[in-house]
């Protein structure tokens, strides 16, 4: 074992010497929590959708899962198919924002029921229904041939993307 | 000279001659419009060339033609209407069509609860309108007319037991995901109670002893887990071909077998023990011993030998050891 000045010294070493390569670090650790959450505003102007205002950490306590599944529930051992559940889903989702561009006012919620996966969310009526349901028999059709398995869009439309906001920060 | 003079002066100049020859183009061109126009005004200013563009025209934003939107579906449901109908299957909330002031959020903002329109939340949130009461009741009578009626004799437990010993178990799996195959799939677990097979005394010691692990005492069955073949199929054929060869070994006597001792033995077997030699000897004394004068079958022989192998292969307890002391003392004739 390494005394602490030892360390440091190793470090500094490290630090001036000419490998090109610092594979100690020296600095302190920042454990700055950033992800999903929203800072306020000087004047609270920045709208928040539900979903914005709670942090990842009230998952399942004030605000629910946008995906699920039944891939985790095995245990350590028999997780069957989660890791690509989990690539699809970033996929879908991707598909998803771009089919619909700037029209979801929600995140996209994705339920896999057996071999069912359920499309849901929020979208503003910006174009017209004929365009709309182009999409959805467009975006089902697409992604069932890609996933092998049957997809339903499931969406609710609204007149504003202000009907979503909840709180300003 | 033009090159001794500091910068911002040569700047200055150059400035000046270029407003001169804007102001002389402008002059010219103001001319030239009175002439065509026939109306010369000294009142009026000239025009000024914005030559900055200083003054913009306000662009008109784009506004989206506003359709007219139904109103929601639930408007326009009669009371007495079909639930089962309008929500037949699994389905997303959808909030213009369930006729419930509903609400779903988290009120810890200090902030009204959420109403169901524009609500992420209900729409994440499996439902189960799809199964009200009256739903289900209509889902199990167009089921009733695919189903067959309980066979005859098949009432109890035990019945079922009876014709049939071997219970065979296999799990399905359902996942979400558009595979049905699990590698689980594969386990087949059989059991059945040691008492279905046609064993004899030996036989049956021995098929217990060759079953090991698989074998439970207090339930008396046998459980094979069959999951090294890596299809169900061919664990069940192993589970089988197993149960045969232990039924057939368990027959099978060989010649080392008779070498087994007292030591060997798995229970208590008052017939081979001294204490049977000890009971004849109390019998028959004061003269030599002779098992074959003494009665084994007398209420107070029975109950002997019952509470000395209950000592051996229960153990000791405060029951048995009672049970012991009343046996020897009838045998003594104390009691």
């Amino acid at each position: 074992m390494m005394s602490t000045s030892q360390v440091l010294k190793a470090t500094r070493l490290l630090r001036w010497s000419d490998a090109g390569i610092r594979s100690v670090q020296t600095s302190c650790v920042d454990y700055r929590k950033q992800a999903g959450r929203h800072f306020p505003t000087r004047y609270r102007t920045k709208p928040l959708t539900y979903e914005m205002a709670h942090k990842p950490h009230q998952i399942a306590h004030h605000k629910g899962w946008n995906s699920w599944n039944t891939t985790n529930l095995g245990g350590d051992r028999d997780q069957f198919w989660s890791g690509e559940t989990a690539a699809e889903d970033q996929f879908i989702r991707q598909f998803i924002t771009g089919t619909w561009h700037n029209m979801f006012a929600s995140e996209v919620i994705i339920k896999r029921q057996h071999n069912i996966i359920r499309i849901a969310g929020i979208i503003s009526r910006m174009i017209n229904p004929t365009k709309m349901y182009f999409l959805i028999g467009y975006s089902e059709e697409i992604l069932s041939y890609w996933l092998q398995c049957p997809v339903k869009l499931e969406l609710q439309t609204i007149n504003d993307k202000s009907e979503v906001i909840y709180k300003y920060i | 000279m033009i090159v001794s003079k500091p910068w911002n002066e040569l700047f200055v100049t150059c400035r000046s001659v270029a407003s001169i020859h804007v102001r002389s183009l402008f002059q010219t061109s103001a001319l030239l419009q009175t002439e065509t126009e026939g109306l010369l005004d000294d009142d009026e200013e000239f025009r000024v060339i914005d030559l900055k563009k200083t003054s913009q025209k306000s662009v008109k934003k784009f506004q989206r033609e506003e359709k007219p939107v139904l109103p929601p579906r639930y408007t326009r449901m009669p009371v007495d209407q079909d639930w089962a109908s309008v929500w037949p299957g699994p389905r997303s909330f959808h909030p213009a069509t369930v006729p419930l002031p509903m609400f779903q959020g988290n009120m810890s903002d200090g902030l009204p609860p959420v109403g169901k329109f524009a609500n992420a939340e209900l729409m994440k949130i499996p439902n189960f309108l799809h199964l009200t009461p009256p739903a289900v009741k209509k889902q199990t009578e167009a089921l009733r007319k695919f189903c067959t009626a309980w066979p005859e004799g098949l009432e109890t437990d035990e019945k079922i037991e009876q014709h049939f010993p071997l219970e065979v178990i296999t799990s399905d799996y359902c996942h979400s995901a558009p595979k049905i195959r699990d590698p689980k799939a594969r386990i087949v677990t059989v059991k059945f109670k040691v008492k279905a097979l046609k064993l004899g005394k030996h036989s049956k010691d021995k098929f217990k002893r060759l079953c090991k692990d698989n074998y439970s005492e207090e339930r008396d069955d046998v459980c094979i887990v069959a999951d090294r073949c890596p299809v169900r199929k061919q664990n069940y054929e192993y589970a089988m071909y197993l149960i045969t060869a232990l039924y057939h070994e368990a027959w099978n006597f060989a010649e080392w077998e008779k070498e087994k001792s007292e030591v060997d033995m798995e229970y208590y077997d008052w017939d081979l023990n001294k204490s049977k030699q000890s009971y004849v000897q109390l019998k028959c004394w004061p003269g030599k011993p002779n098992p074959e004068t003494v009665d084994f079958n007398t209420p107070e022989a029975i109950k002997y030998r019952n509470a000395v192998t209950d000592l051996f292969n229960k153990g000791e307890d405060v029951d048995t050891l009672a049970k012991y002391k009343e046996a020897v003392k009838d045998i003594l004739g104390l009691s």
